[in-house]
């Protein structure tokens, strides 16, 4: 009986870990994001550096994650919801690895504008409020995540829809600029990978809510707007 | 007890002489039937007691008789007192939770493995907590700014760590570590957003009379080495001696202005002296056709007698500028109405112009010193960036706000509002 309990909690403590380190890793592509955004707003270029430093510290907690997950699964055969905790893991810390890459996207292409002379800021104030708007996303599921949150979950998921419908008004936005001044074409191209970039993070970060539902409730919702309404 | 043993030796004794006196059998029943009636009373108190003892709660069944009821009292009594002494102790723990919910610093109570025990209001919204749903969890799960997990990690809490979080609004955060009560941690949470931004202000200030003086100081060197150097004809000489006189010019105006900027600001309160309107706004009106030289057409409309108390010549100065600002950002043709109003109500200085107005985002930075909507038209109209800061001290020296309204292509309107108390009617 002793012995049973002392492993279970034992147990529940490197599942706390691992959660710990999934938030952490959350963390870091949260500042990733918000970083590329202040990039964009003001040029400050240095800060495309230390997101791409970032970048290998969320790598390597990926792969760190994903060997505890493994480990946990091949040592404790975990079952219930503890194993659809470790599934649902493995799953977002892709997610969260590809919105860093993102972040990382846009900073590359902000730094390409300013390397052209240009100023992307004077693209309109759509793409900083879209920007805002995917990191937004990506807090609140990772909120979610780290209080078992469904509802706030769904939210998430809704919020999505939002931001692809921001994202093509962009999109015609700078349609509209290439066709009036061909000159702005270069730095209209480099604008759309950006908002590109943004409606991606967004994209991960449904993807990661919809693990937080699995973890949750036990039911998978990809691919599935029924389930959510 | 006494009792009890007085009724015992009673009944013994009256047994006795019963027995001696009649016959010893009926002395063994009566002595037998008075401890039974003893025995019966002590064990129905006893019941009692064990059933109260099961649920002890403080009602009317806790009596007894007799001797016991003296017990009952003093277990009444006790229990009584235990109650009101916890509810006093809840009472003041209830407060003491009240008043760390009030206070102005967030506080969070951290175990050894930095999960949260507890937080109160202000730290809940300083850091996005909620007590009900993260109580026990690690707080790096809800804060997890990498700064802040670093410096968990790092453990060295001597030195408080500055955050900055930029969820909803920008927000600078000073944390505090603080051990107490062997293995545990509060955590203290400053909202230092505001002085954060007075010493970026005090930087960027600063920073910007140097840029601001440093510009036409360079010109000026520049031109005085050419002079030096090279050999010039008269024509040559005199322009460039009249660009260094307009450059000097421009100094000694923004030193003008950083001076008068200063002593508003230091001065004492302003001695309340009756200022004649009339003849001021008069002056203003003059002062504007003089600046304008014909450019612009000037109207003055008035309305109401009265005058206002305070410094002459910081309101001359707050005016003034508006005045002037008027007329070097309307373009020649243009109108500029001066308008008076007062009453017993309050009083109004407006300068509506048709110039080239500012956009909605600029207005509630036009204040700050050196904010400049359009630096290169700004410096070529001879503004040096510290009018408005200059109307707004003074202004608010005389408890009067600066409202702008204004319209980009339509013009603006700069009206400096006085309350009733600083008004004097006839």
């Amino acid at each position: 009986m002793n012995e049973s309990q002392h492993v279970s909690s034992q147990f529940d403590e490197d599942l706390g870990r691992l959660r710990t380190h999934v938030l952490q890793m959350g963390g870091l592509v949260e500042t990733q994001i918000s970083a590329a955004i202040e990039a964009y707003t003001t040029g400050e270029i240095a800060s495309v550096k230390t997101i791409v430093e970032t970048d290998r510290k969320v790598n390597d907690l990926e792969k760190a994650i994903d060997d505890d997950c493994a480990h946990i699964i091949a040592k404790r055969q975990p079952t219930a919801s503890d194993l659809r905790l470790v599934l649902g893991i493995s799953k977002i810390v892709t997610d969260l690895e590809r919105a860093g890459d993102e972040a990382k996207k846009i900073a590359k292409g902000v730094r390409r504008i300013y390397d052209n002379g240009h100023l992307p800021a004077q693209y309109g104030v759509g793409i900083r409020h879209l920007a805002e708007a995917a990191l937004a996303m990506v807090r609140q599921a990772l909120d979610a995540f780290a209080r078992l949150d469904g509802a706030l979950a769904v939210s998430v998921i809704r919020a999505d829809a939002d931001v692809d419908v921001e994202f093509k008004s962009i999109i015609r936005q700078l349609i509209t600029h290439m066709m009036e001044d061909p000159r702005t074409i270069t730095t209209s191209i480099d604008i759309i990978s950006i908002s590109r970039a943004i409606e991606r993070i967004g994209d991960h970060a449904k993807n990661i809510s919809e693990q937080v539902i699995f973890v949750v409730e036990g039911r998978d919702i990809r691919h599935n707007k029924e389930a959510i309404k | 007890m006494q009792r009890a043993l007085l009724y015992g030796v009673f009944t013994a004794l009256v047994s006795l002489l019963l027995g001696y006196s009649v016959e010893p059998w009926m002395g063994w029943v009566l002595f037998y039937t008075g401890l039974s009636v003893h025995l019966a009373m002590h064990y129905r108190n006893f019941s009692r007691l064990e059933r109260w003892s099961r649920k002890p709660v403080l009602d009317a069944s806790l009596e007894g008789d007799g001797e016991w009821d003296r017990v009952f009292r003093r277990l009444y009594r006790h229990e009584k007192e235990l109650l009101e002494k916890i509810e006093r102790r809840e009472r003041e723990i209830a407060r003491l939770i009240a008043a760390v919910h009030a206070m102005n610093d967030g506080i969070v109570l951290l175990d050894a493995e930095f999960q949260i025990q507890f937080c109160n209001k202000t730290a809940e919204r300083q850091l996005d907590l909620a007590l009900a749903t993260d109580r026990g969890a690690p707080i790096a799960n809800i804060v997890r700014q990498p700064a802040f997990v670093d410096y968990l990690d790092r453990a060295d809490f001597s030195r408080p760590l500055t955050l900055r979080l930029d969820r909803y609004f920008e927000r600078v955060l000073s944390l505090y570590l603080i051990s107490y009560a062997e293995g545990h941690w509060l955590l203290q949470v400053k909202d230092i957003t505001q002085t954060d931004r007075l010493d970026s202000m005090r930087r960027d200030f600063v920073a910007n009379v140097s840029h601001e003086l440093r510009t036409p100081l360079t010109v000026l060197s520049g031109f005085v080495e050419t002079l030096q150097e090279i050999e010039v004809d008269e024509d040559t000489r005199r322009h460039y001696l009249q660009l260094m006189g307009e450059q000097s010019q421009r100094m000694q105006s923004i030193v003008q202005d950083l001076l008068t900027l200063s002593s508003i600001e230091s001065a004492p309160p302003p001695e309340d002296q009756l200022v004649d309107m009339d003849s001021l706004v008069d002056k203003l009106r003059r002062d504007a056709e003089a600046l304008s030289a014909g450019r612009h057409h000037i109207v003055l409309d008035s309305e109401g007698q009265g005058d206002l108390v305070g410094a002459e010549s910081e309101l001359v100065s707050a005016l003034a500028n508006l005045v002037a600002n008027a007329v070097r950002y309307t373009p020649a043709g243009g109108t500029i109405t001066l308008i008076w109003r007062i009453s017993p109500e309050g009083a109004e200085f407006a300068v509506q112009d048709t110039g080239i107005g500012i956009d909605a985002k600029h207005i509630p930075r036009l204040t700050e010193r050196f904010y400049r909507v359009d630096r290169g038209r700004s410096r070529d109209a001879g503004g040096t960036g510290l009018g408005l800061a200059i109307v707004k001290h003074a202004l608010s020296r005389h408890q009067a706000t600066l409202e702008v309204s204004s319209e980009p292509g339509k013009g603006s309107r700069f009206a400096a509002c006085f309350p009733a108390s600083r008004v004097r009617c006839e």
